[in-house]
């Protein structure tokens, strides 16, 4: 099976001051259709990097890197962002959701980019999936952080996203609302068949993944499931 | 997968109206409006003066030919031109005194004949009210204007007297069909037929006579003329044709024209100030926006795009606002100056209205333009990374895009790239030294602000006071920005007023009290001995009787005028119009020599006849006679002309050319008869001549005025404080044509101030959360702001006098030859006024902060 997405001896360096600073060096990954990936690290490790440049937010210093079958290297940034249209979604720590817009707009925001019929039909079906059928027409500044989040999973999935990226997706909210947000997630990709790639310190997370990875010192190593567990 | 321009163009709308909520959305809607209502105003009223004098060019001319000379045209060149096809009509133009019972007044005379007028009807009041007839005052009547029928209250019937005869008030005239211009226009019309001229008696040789000769047929008519055309005009004829001659109008609504265009395109460059501040803002509050799309898949183009839509929209509504608020706005302008124009004008056009959606959207690209730039550029990794900002434009490349877009915008509105280029680099110098100026004002307000006591009864005052000047001093550089716009604002304002009320008072009140208030002319030789004896008894202050003979200048050092002239002084009235020259033997008082010898220095032998000696020369030589004159040193300078340069004189049918053997210096305030040039005695003598004085008539002595109307009814009395007045409610009505534009340059200051007040919204927030927090109550808060602006408006305020003291120094020094002086109430009227208006409105802007909680203000770093 090709994988969806794929990074061989990849290195991010970047300049501090005078000095070259290694964030990750040599660094390995395939992530396989429908797998669920989760990414370990301690704060300052460089998951949000790594997690960057697998989206192709971002570009390595060195190393090859595809996404869908396609060199990211080859592409440049316009080309890169054509990529993910549609086929990739987002869900942030800090929700990123836009103030102005209401909860049925921030959802609608990614189908804008990818010509849809029935967009709003969509992303109210989404939003009702997650909860939130009844707060469509309100700003993110009059929900709760779990309510934002949620707006996000479902802005998430809403395009039919093949690979979902979160970063730290409970790191803002309470353990308890972290947990529903959790249930969420896994529940909402298992039936999308989504491919999840997920960035997290915690490791009650990183445990409901098929897959755990550790970046320690720039470099990836897979996991046993129960050494996760620790 | 991209997206297309029809959802593009909905994603964009549906995002503008989302983002109507933001205020910087809002300040650059309101800029865009100004600066659309500021251009369109003035777009509309000149396209349609424009438009109106295009269109009956050959109605306000009088004709397609009108030819114009100091005598009665001969029978040989009216044959000439009926033949030629063209229907002629004769008119005679000129200045009288007219008579009713005890009141008496100078009037402007159009004496026209049965085929006038030869395009468009006169609007008159026959005592039926008033109605447009194709004919002029029939034999025995005459036609007066409202203001002439006021002034000597006269009625439809009543017997007015003009020179010898007395004549019947036929009718009013509301509106002619031709401009006048002129000497006489500051006189109200009198119009009459022909065939009463000869009975007037008025005119005499040497009289201020204008005789015009107009004719109307096809084009191609004038072409075959042309070499006739051209041997008159070297004959000393003014030739006016309709092509080549469009009328213009009026020099003070000309150069009010221009003033209004200056002050319009002011009022367009501050709403440009306004849409770049809060355009920063706009750019600040989408870069998350950007990020995100970028994220989910947006290519740079789609984001130009979106966001390029987003401000097209808001640019075309602002636009709508704006051209209807243009529209009222030229309705008000128009119905200011309509008395001042000689037409009626066709109704508004759409071509201003382009030009002003035109404007706007130049205006966009230009001052927002490089700042917008930044959305497109902003990195997907910023949704990772929030500090990962794009690099703000740079200040000189926003300057230098805004600078040429606004040259661009000058050089569409002037129509002259070299006047556009100067305003431009003008304007740049002049920024860069107005920045400085207020920089070194505003420092030392502020520091006067810090230095406030901390204590004591006035301690709320002072504390609100020194708070609100740091905060003007945290955001010096659009405080800065602010203040300029307000100060030039606002010395714009008080130049209006001091040109209006105390330029011409001060004037008037610096003349001696024996200032000649009355000139008298077309006085005739026989006549000459018992109207200075009429004047002996009772006028002070009397000027000598100068002779004065018409002529014209047809060479200068044997070429043509307009050719031996520098190009700018090619439409000089000088020569274009039959000149009053006069002749003396020793300097008029009030003039003085600058270069060369007076003529009794020349000619220390036989002073005065030249006559004798040019006469024996000319006989031997059948050129024209050669003798020295004095000209005026500012005429010379405009011509360019030096000592021993010559100038042909072309006077009836004579030809003499004077060798220029002075200049003079000449006091054009005294009130006396001033010439151009001055023939020595002995030349002039022979040519039909008047004369013309001045002299200082009391109030009191009305009883001598009533004698020599009466006594000389051939003889014309100016009242120069009847001009005067009729200068003023000229300069009363342009000044407030000019009001109605700043009204709108005040507008976009204000735009200016909202724009800055929302780009610095959020920190302001954040540091009004933090002084709550603190324990500052609303009071002081409110207080805090509204001190703020009012330090700011008290510097604009100052500035603003500053900038007019100056501009009315230079104007008394230049222009009014006065020492200047200061003027105390632009320093405080200017100041306090700004404090309470811009106190005020920024207060009122402000007033959202102060009702949020400081959790929402703290919390709205960053966003709307």
């Amino acid at each position: 099976m090709t994988p969806i997405l794929h990074a061989e001896h990849l290195i991010k360096q970047v300049r501090s001051g005078e000095r070259r600073l290694t964030i990750l060096s040599d660094l390995a990954i395939s992530v396989f259709p429908g797998e669920t990936v989760a990414i370990l690290g301690q704060s300052g490790a460089g998951k949000s990097t790594l997690l960057g440049l697998l989206a192709g937010l971002d570009l390595p210093t060195g190393g090859e890197l595809a996404m869908f079958g396609q060199r990211l290297a080859d592409l440049d940034e316009d080309g890169r962002a054509r990529l993910r249209a549609g086929r990739v979604g987002f869900v942030f720590q800090n929700f990123q959701l836009l103030p102005t817009l209401t909860a049925l707009e921030n959802v609608l925001l990614p189908l804008e980019l990818s010509p849809r019929t029935d967009s709003e039909q969509r992303a109210r079906e989404w939003l009702a999936r997650v909860g939130l059928g009844e707060r469509l027409d309100h700003l993110p500044k009059q929900l709760s952080g779990g309510e934002q989040q949620r707006v996000a999973l479902a802005r998430a999935f809403v395009t039919g996203a093949e690979l979902v990226f979160a970063d730290e997706p409970t790191g803002n909210l309470d353990p308890a609302t972290g947990e529903r947000i959790i249930d969420a997630l896994f529940s909402l990709n298992r039936e999308a068949g989504t491919t999840l790639v997920l960035v997290t310190h915690d490791h009650a997370l990183a445990r409901r993944c098929d897959r755990c990875l550790r970046l320690d010192h720039g470099r990836l190593e897979e996991m046993a499931l129960d050494e996760v567990g620790a | 997968m991209s997206l297309s321009i029809l959802r593009l163009a909905r994603f964009s709308a549906r995002g503008l109206v989302r983002d109507l909520r933001a205020a910087d959305v809002r300040a650059l809607f309101v800029a865009l409006a100004l600066a659309v209502a500021a251009s369109t105003m003035i777009g509309f009223f000149l396209d349609r003066l424009d438009r109106g004098l295009t269109r009956q060019a050959s109605q306000l001319l009088g004709g397609d030919l009108v030819l114009e000379q100091g005598h009665p045209f001969d029978a040989e060149l009216r044959a000439t031109l009926e033949e030629a096809g063209l229907v002629l009509s004769d008119q005679v133009d000129m200045v009288s005194m007219v008579s009713l019972a005890d009141a008496f007044q100078p009037a402007s005379l159009k004496v026209v004949d049965d085929r006038y007028p030869l395009y468009g009807g006169v609007h008159v009041d026959q005592g039926e009210g008033v109605e447009v007839v194709a004919h002029g005052p029939s034999p025995g009547e005459v036609w007066l204007a409202p203001r002439l029928a006021l002034l000597l209250e006269a009625e439809i019937g009543d017997r007015v007297r003009l020179g010898e005869s007395e004549l019947t008030v036929g009718g009013v005239v509301e509106r002619e069909p031709d401009q006048s211009a002129g000497f006489g226009s500051f006189n109200p019309r009198l119009m009459m037929h022909r065939d009463d001229m000869e009975a007037t008696e008025l005119v005499q040789d040497g009289s201020r006579v204008a005789f015009e000769l107009l004719g109307a047929g096809p084009p191609a008519i004038l072409d075959d003329l042309a070499p006739l055309l051209e041997r008159l005009r070297r004959d000393g004829v003014e030739v006016r044709d309709v092509r080549r001659d469009r009328p213009g109008l009026g020099s003070a609504l000309e150069r009010a024209e221009r003033y209004l265009s200056l002050a319009g395109l002011a009022a367009v460059l501050l709403a440009g100030v306004a849409v770049a501040m809060s355009t920063r803002r706009y750019v600040d509050r989408h870069l998350d926006t950007a990020a995100l799309l970028r994220c989910f898949g947006a290519t740079q183009g789609e984001l130009s795009r979106l966001f390029g839509l987003q401000l097209l929209w808001l640019a075309l509504a602002a636009s709508v606002l704006g051209a209807l608020l243009g529209l009222a706005s030229q309705a008000a302008l128009l119905a200011l100056l309509t008395a001042f124009l000689p037409l009626e004008l066709p109704p508004p056009g759409m071509l201003p209205l382009w030009l002003g959606v035109f404007t706007a959207l130049s205006v966009l690209v230009g001052f927002a333009g490089p700042t917008l730039l930044r959305l497109k550029r902003v990195s997907a990794l910023k949704v990772l990374r929030r500090e990962l900002d794009p690099l703000p434009a740079s200040a000189w490349l926003v300057v230098a895009v805004a600078s040429g877009v606004f040259g661009g915008l000058l050089w569409l509105y002037s129509g002259d790239p070299g006047l556009a280029l100067g305003l431009l680099l003008g304007g740049l110098v002049m920024l860069m030294v107005l920045w400085g100026l207020g920089s070194l004002l505003l420092g030392g307000v502020l520091r006067l602000a810090a230095r406030l006591p901390r204590n004591g009864r006035e301690a709320g005052v002072a504390q609100a006071l020194r708070l609100g000047g740091a905060q003007l001093a945290r955001r010096r550089t659009a405080s800065l920005g602010q203040l300029l716009a307000f100060a030039v604002t606002f010395f714009a304002m008080a130049m209006i007023a001091l040109v209006r009320g105390d330029l011409l008072s001060t004037w008037e009140a610096q003349l001696p009290a024996e200032t000649p208030n009355y000139f008298a002319i077309n006085i005739q030789p026989h006549e000459r001995e018992a109207f200075e004896a009429s004047l002996s008894g009772a006028a002070d202050a009397r000027s000598a009787l100068y002779p004065m003979v018409r002529g014209r200048i047809t060479a200068i050092n044997d070429m043509a005028p307009r050719e031996a002239v520098p190009a700018e002084a090619r439409g000089d009235n000088a020569l274009r119009r039959e000149l009053n020259l006069t002749w003396r033997e020793t300097l008029p008082e009030g003039n003085r020599l600058v270069a060369g010898t007076w003529f009794d220095q020349q000619k220390e032998s036989a002073p005065g006849d030249w006559y004798a000696e040019v006469a024996s020369e000319s006989a031997t030589s059948p050129e024209a006679e050669r003798v020295p004159i004095s000209v005026e040193d500012g005429l010379a300078e405009r011509l360019g002309l030096g000592l021993g340069d010559t100038l042909t004189f072309t006077i009836g049918a004579a030809e003499i050319i004077g060798e220029v053997s002075s200049l003079r210096d000449l006091d054009w305030d005294s009130f006396r008869p001033n010439f151009f040039v001055i023939f020595p005695p002995g030349v002039l003598e022979r040519f039909g001549h008047s004369y013309i004085t001045a002299f200082h008539l009391d109030d009191a002595e009305r009883e001598v005025q009533r004698g020599l109307v009466r006594d000389f009814p051939g003889v014309t009395l100016l009242n120069v404080d009847a001009i005067l007045a009729q200068v003023r409610d000229l300069l009363s009505r342009v000044t407030r044509a000019v009001e109605v534009v700043l009204v709108f340059v005040l507008l976009a200051g204000v735009s200016v101030l909202y724009a800055a007040l929302t780009a610095s919204l959020p920190v302001r927030a954040h540091e009004s959360g933090l002084l709550r927090v603190f324990g500052a109550g609303n009071r002081l808060l409110s207080r805090v702001q509204g001190a703020e602006f009012a330090i700011l408006g008290l510097a604009s305020g100052l500035m603003g006098a500053l900038l007019a003291e100056l501009a009315a120094a230079a104007l008394y020094l230049a222009w009014l030859d006065l020492a200047p002086r200061l003027h105390l109430w632009l320093w405080l009227v200017l100041p306090l006024g700004g404090a309470l208006l811009i106190g005020a409105i920024g207060h009122l802007l402000s007033r959202n902060l102060r009702r949020q909680a400081p959790a929402t203000s703290l919390g709205l770093l960053g966003e709307t």
